[in-house]
């Protein structure tokens, strides 16, 4: 099992969503993330899915993924060659001032912004690698995390690829 | 091209007609007055009322199955789209082109659980290869354009294309006849000459080649193709359910259906052979049975298919060959005629030779030792129909007789539910093949419990004069699961049987068709002829063994070369 990060261009369409998170069911595949958003060409949306599979399945799901007809362009973004971001919002527990400039004191390591205070609470945020992410809200357990909203990761390829060029 | 104002329905309609459409098979309701209304006054487009939309979704995949072109079914909203449900699944499964058009709320009103609404759309995405929900009127040129080169583009299948009465109703003023597709939708058929002349280069050098043809070489009307190289070749062809046909069967070359219950020849000539090339098929597990290292394991595996997503699906392959069945195959030929000459002395020709004629021996054989009465009335059939007729089957024990026994000469010629496995098939498949081809005799290969559950559509046949003939291989059991409850799970016969009722051959005269019954299967001929005669449509009810059995057959969990039963084939 391995993490995979595929991006695709597809048609701007109502339902293309469902069709595309509908493939991934009907092939027993569990989708870790999905981000949907515009691009460049209007028309187009990009979506950025993360699976966990075998390079097997990858390539199964690529497959099954270009059958689609709304499907008009997939890259699958290796680690290595792309800048890879996930958003964290996050509230953190803060008892006392101590608390909370500790809070204040990692988030600043972490290059994580305060989006909001109040008397108990801290509101992070966070962009970064997922894996940053992840260590960064583990230090927050620690104070306790009330609320935590991430909103999957999206996915750039650093080549000339990813886009509509190719 | 513009036609001033129109109405959404009259768009549908002009888009039909220019994609080249005849027929249709369907029902109205109340979102497709105004489709209907046009279909009224216009008379280029035949339309066929059938008695339920899953039958005039069959039909239109059987008449797309004998014509090649795609076939057209039309359902209401609500519960007429739900109905269809079964026929287009069956359809997409076995790559079939459809066209399927249904009715739907008014725009304004979907998602209010409106009188027969359905989310159509959503319901039928898994089973479709597209599908389209139609918001503007403007789009349908377009919509109705994509839908068919869709269907019958690539790796064929189902589009469905969902219709909300207002979009139906509105007039716009619409260029009609688009040539505009998807950027994202290009099927790829040229095949690469690299893979090619790994694939030369593999079938030049094998001693036992064999070629196994699945439905994609009827699809791409290969079959002359196909032919030519195994004659080249010196190469044995076996053939999926949906294959049959690819070849003639009473070819010398040809050794019948593989799989589960394939002829075991046909099993053999799999595990014995060096180079596999399968073209046009996806290694079902029908196919394959249940022990992947036991299919071919002696050979180089080749994958012809114009579906990529096909390769290493089911079954690792050696070289893969992504296109479109004929060229790939033309191309085969042309580079292997260069490299190699013809074999056709060979050891393994000689060994296919004797294989093909102990199959035709034992089949020519009616009353062979050990022969079921279902074996003999399908051995019978052989020697009625002629090589035109177009059979149908339905799903079980009367299918795999048929596809075991009957001998397929033509294609397009042997018509069957194979991926879905859809009872109830048959009968309404037969009606769209009558449609498709009215000068030739279509024949029904049907079980008791298949049968009834589409039966109804015998009034469909009478109203619109559509002669099929239905045999019924009458055993009052579902009997193909009855069969697997004898052999592996101790004769525990759970609702599998059928009891009495009905006289089938009451229900045919109800419904003003001929009918007639058989109790000895040398009395066949002549109730085949009786019905024929009759110019109705009509029903044979054939009395089969209560406990016959399909046979040879691979167990479950079995490979393909370990059937059981196979002691009833002659040896060699």
């Amino acid at each position: 099992m391995q993490a995979h990060i595929i991006s695709l261009l597809v048609e701007d369409h109502p339902g293309v969503l469902t069709r595309m998170s509908g493939m991934f069911t009907m092939r027993g595949i569990n989708i870790t993330s999905l981000t949907v958003s515009p691009c460049e060409k209007k028309g187009l949306s990009r979506m950025t899915v993360a699976i966990d599979g075998s390079e097997s399945e990858l390539e199964k799901v690529r497959k099954q993924l270009s059958n689609l007809i709304e499907v008009v362009k997939i890259v699958d973004l290796k680690e290595d060659k792309a800048v890879i971001r996930d958003l964290c919002l996050m509230k953190v527990h803060v008892k006392d001032s101590n608390a909370r400039s500790e809070v204040m004191q990692l988030a600043e390591a972490y290059r994580a912004k305060i989006a909001n205070a109040t008397l108990d609470s801290i509101i992070v945020e966070l962009t970064e690698e997922p894996k940053t992410i992840d260590r960064f809200v583990d230090l927050m357990k620690h104070f306790g995390v009330k609320q935590l909203f991430r909103t999957g990761v999206t996915a750039i390829g650093m080549d000339t690829g990813g886009g509509l060029e190719r | 091209m513009t036609r001033g104002k129109l109405k959404g329905a009259e768009i549908v309609v002009e888009e039909l007609k220019n994609e080249g459409v005849e027929v249709a098979f369907g029902i109205p309701g109340g979102v497709l007055l105004d489709l209907y209304d046009v279909l009224y006054k216009d008379e280029a487009i035949r339309h066929i009322l059938m008695r339920h939309e899953q039958c005039a979704a069959h039909a239109a995949d059987g008449y797309a199955r004998v014509s090649g072109r795609p076939g057209v079914c039309i359902a209401t909203s609500g519960p007429g789209a739900t109905n269809l449900v079964t026929g287009l699944a069956n359809a997409n499964m076995d790559s079939s082109p459809v066209v399927a058009l249904t009715g739907q709320v008014p725009t304004a009103a979907i998602g209010s659980n409106a009188f027969q609404e359905a989310s159509t759309f959503t319901i039928t995405m898994p089973i479709t290869k597209h599908n389209f929900l139609v918001t503007r009127t403007e789009d349908l040129p377009k919509v109705i354009h994509n839908a068919f080169y869709i269907a019958n583009t690539g790796r064929k299948g189902v589009v469905l294309v969902d219709l909300p009465k207002d979009v139906l109703a509105t007039k716009v003023d619409v260029d009609l006849h688009p040539k505009e597709t998807f950027t994202g939708y290009k099927p790829k058929i040229k095949p690469n000459p690299v893979q090619i002349k790994k694939t030369v280069e593999v079938l030049a050098n094998a001693e036992r080649p064999l070629i196994l043809a699945g439905g994609g070489v009827i699809s791409a009307n290969a079959t002359e193709e196909l032919r030519h190289l195994a004659e080249f070749l010196g190469a044995p062809v076996v053939t999926t359910l949906m294959g049959k046909g690819a070849i003639p069967e009473n070819h010398p070359f040809s050794l019948g259906m593989a799989g589960m219950h394939g002829r075991i020849y046909a099993n053999r000539a799999i595990g014995e052979c060096d180079a596999l090339l399968a073209v046009g098929t996806r290694f079902s597990d029908r196919l394959t049975g249940w022990q992947l290292d036991q299919f071919a394991p002696e050979a180089t595996l080749i994958h012809v298919d114009i579906d990529a997503a096909e390769i290493n699906k089911n079954l690792q392959v050696d070289i893969p060959l992504v296109g479109d069945a004929k060229l790939a195959l033309q191309d085969i030929i042309k580079w292997l005629e260069k490299k190699k000459t013809t074999s056709p002395g060979s050891v393994w020709v000689q060994r296919i030779r004797e294989m093909h004629s102990a199959c035709e021996e034992c089949i020519g054989d009616v009353r062979r030792e050990g022969a079921s009465i279902s074996d003999m009335l399908i051995k019978e059939i052989n020697g009625i129909l002629d090589d035109d007729v177009i059979v149908t089957t339905e799903v079980g024990q009367c299918q795999m007789f048929a596809a075991h026994y009957y001998i397929t000469k033509k294609p397009r010629t042997f018509i069957s539910s194979g991926g879905l496995g859809a009872m109830g098939f048959g009968f309404p498949a037969a009606i769209g093949a009558k449609v498709a081809a009215p000068d030739r005799k279509v024949v029904d290969i049907a079980g008791d419990g298949s049968f009834l559950m589409t039966c109804h559509d015998l009034a469909t046949c009478v109203e619109n004069d559509i002669q099929v003939v239905v045999c019924i291989f009458d055993n009052r059991y579902l009997g193909m699961v009855r069969q697997w409850q004898e052999l592996f799970f101790d004769k525990k016969y759970s609702h599998t049987g059928l009891g009495i009722t009905p006289d089938f051959v009451k229900l045919a005269e109800a419904f003003g068709c001929y009918g007639e019954r058989v109790e000895k299967p040398e009395d066949l001929k002549d109730a085949l002829h009786n019905a024929f005669e009759s110019g109705k449509p009509a029903v044979i009810d054939m009395i089969v063994g209560k406990e016959d059995k399909v046979l040879p057959m691979i167990p479950p969990g079995g490979g393909i070369t370990r059937m059981i039963g196979a002691e009833r084939c002659k040896p060699i």
